[in-house]
């Protein structure tokens, strides 16, 4: 079976004048198909760019990355075809309505207009926009854009989903809102492959994770896996959250200093 | 094609959504018409000066105008916003053909110029303006001029790809005033002083006013045919330069 993801010593070099920014130092990535995959990480850990550079955006600086079997860098429109992307910030063009966006969206993606507009209408009622479907996009609040985003990344039911911190900035029930239109998407069979600063987001959603830190993958494997070996590791008598496991892969140890949480360089 | 021209109905979808954003399109050449001919129309009345060919002076000016209106390159500006919002990363994340990502608002800039190119030659007749070449030659000024605007459209988007600043986007808008004013604006190419002729000489735009000033005066097959190829020309090395710049984008 092909992997739905797929990456051989990923690297992303930006040049500057203050020398070379290195972002992404080398990552393996094997992702199966119909998995939840998380990619967490400190800010700047180079998540967004990984999945600048796995979603056709980026050129690769060396590595292989294949995504659905197909090579990124070599057939970039046959990667496109199957994937959907919502990207950190959600892109949204403000002078359209919703309605409209994801119609033209689905045209793009090479839907008759009667059924692009069907489809406009089943993924806004998916992300609970119909009533605000026919208003400008300017006027959307925060979260709306972000549910609007999602369901424009829907349109051609893509084999690969890419979710760039996806609830960053949403209130809890909108959270649970994306939660389950993800949980829904996945078990119709798409991968999704999501970054996430909320432990307990890919605590809750994901099947696997990789802990990226400084370019490098520094973690990987499943939640509950991830845990055990640490519990084994510090001789705990209890499970450890998702949250230690981060701060201990990631290098930083919280001291706790007159209540407060201090984070510092281990 | 299909694709340049969903794109490029979404772009005039945007325009007609910030009427704010056309009223100076219409109305700065309108106003330069009227100011270079009440101030120079005195010096060339219409029954001594040969190359008015009969007409006002209005007639001679108008294509100036008409550059003018085609010459705000607004087009770049939304694209530097779609850059700037993250829509840009939307569409070239989604399997559109790397040439209908920049033709589609080109193609709705030319929609937009053959309306303004239109209606500013029907504002302009009460001047006592005689479209000379006929109806005929009214579609070949509509053509001649929105063809300009989508060259000069294509040229600050080709900016806008690669500084994705409306700042800079803004400044190489300057260029229009060298473009549109090192011409033969006020009288032909033969009665400019001699630094101001080699200028024009070397100005494509030049080509391209003389061409439209003909189908407006009295056409010369030649002097229209050289306005389309300079333009056409002009045109098409926009586009490609768009096409690469959108290949390379990072
Ligand atoms: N276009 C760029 N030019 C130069 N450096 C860049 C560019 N994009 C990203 N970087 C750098 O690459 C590193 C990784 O950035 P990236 O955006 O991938 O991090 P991230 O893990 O997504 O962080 P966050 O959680 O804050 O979104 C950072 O040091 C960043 O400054
Ligand atoms: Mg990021």
């Amino acid at each position: 079976m092909t992997l739905a993801i797929e990456a051989v010593g990923l690297v992303k070099t930006f040049p500057s004048k203050g020398g070379d920014v290195e972002a992404v130092r080398g990552v393996d990535l094997a992702v199966e198909q119909g998995e939840v995959f998380g990619f967490l990480g400190p800010n700047g850990a180079g998540k967004t760019t990984t999945v600048r550079m796995l979603t056709t955006l980026l050129s690769i600086t060396s590595g292989v990355a294949r995504v659905a079997g197909v090579d990124v860098a070599s057939d970039p429109d046959a990667v496109r075809r199957k994937i959907g992307v919502a990207l950190q910030e959600a892109g949204l063009d403000p002078r359209q309505t919703g309605r409209e966006l994801v119609t033209l969206q689905a045209q793009l993606f090479g839907l008759a207009p009667a059924a692009a507009r069907d489809r406009a209408q089943s993924l806004l009622e998916l992300v609970d926009l119909v009533d605000a479907g026919d208003r400008r996009i300017k006027g959307y609040s925060g979260g709306m854009k972000r549910r609007l985003d999602l369901a424009s990344a829907l349109v051609h039911q893509p084999d690969v989903l890419f979710l760039d911190e996806p609830t960053t900035g949403l209130d809890p029930a909108s959270r649970l809102t994306v939660w389950d239109e993800v949980r829904r998407i996945n078990a119709e069979g798409t991968s999704v492959f999501l970054t996430t600063q909320y432990l307990e987001e890919a605590d809750q959603l994901c099947d696997r994770l990789a802990i990226i830190d400084g370019g490098r993958i520094v973690l990987e494997g499943t939640p509950a896996s991830l845990k055990a070996s640490l519990r084994r590791r510090r001789g705990l008598d209890h499970d450890p959250t998702l949250d230690e496991v981060f701060l201990e892969a990631t290098g930083r140890t919280r001291i706790r200093a007159a209540g407060d949480v201090e984070q510092v360089q281990a | 094609m299909n694709q340049a021209l969903l794109l490029g109905r979404r772009a005039l979808r945007e325009t007609l959504r910030t009427p704010e954003s056309l009223a100076p399109t219409l109305l700065i050449p309108l106003f330069f018409l009227i100011v270079n001919v009440g101030q120079a129309g005195k010096i060339f009345p219409a029954s001594s000066t040969g190359f008015l060919k009969g007409q006002s002076y209005a007639a001679f000016q108008l294509p100036s105008s008409l550059l003018l209106a085609a010459s705000f390159g607004t087009a770049a500006l939304y694209l530097v916003e779609d850059i700037e919002g993250g829509y840009f990363d939307k569409l070239r994340a989604a399997p559109i053909g790397r040439t209908a990502l920049v033709v589609g608002r080109l193609f709705a800039e030319a929609v937009k110029s053959v309306i303004l190119t239109a209606v500013l030659i029907l504002i302009s007749l009460p001047f006592g303006i005689r479209v000379a070449s006929g109806i005929f030659g009214f579609l070949l000024l509509l053509v001649l001029a929105s063809a300009w605007a989508v060259t000069y459209a294509g040229f600050m988007q080709l900016i806008a790809l690669k500084t994705r600043s409306a700042a800079a986007t803004n400044s190489g808008s300057l260029l229009f005033f060298p473009l549109l004013f090192l011409t033969p604006n006020f009288v032909p190419r033969s009665l400019l002083t001699r630094p101001m002729e080699i200028a024009a000489t070397f100005n494509p735009v030049t080509y391209i006013m003389e061409g439209l000033r003909s189908l407006i005066l009295g056409a010369d097959a030649t002097v229209v045919a050289r306005g389309f190829a300079v333009v056409l020309g002009l045109g098409a090395v926009m586009v490609i330069l768009n096409v690469r710049a959108v290949r390379s984008y990072d």
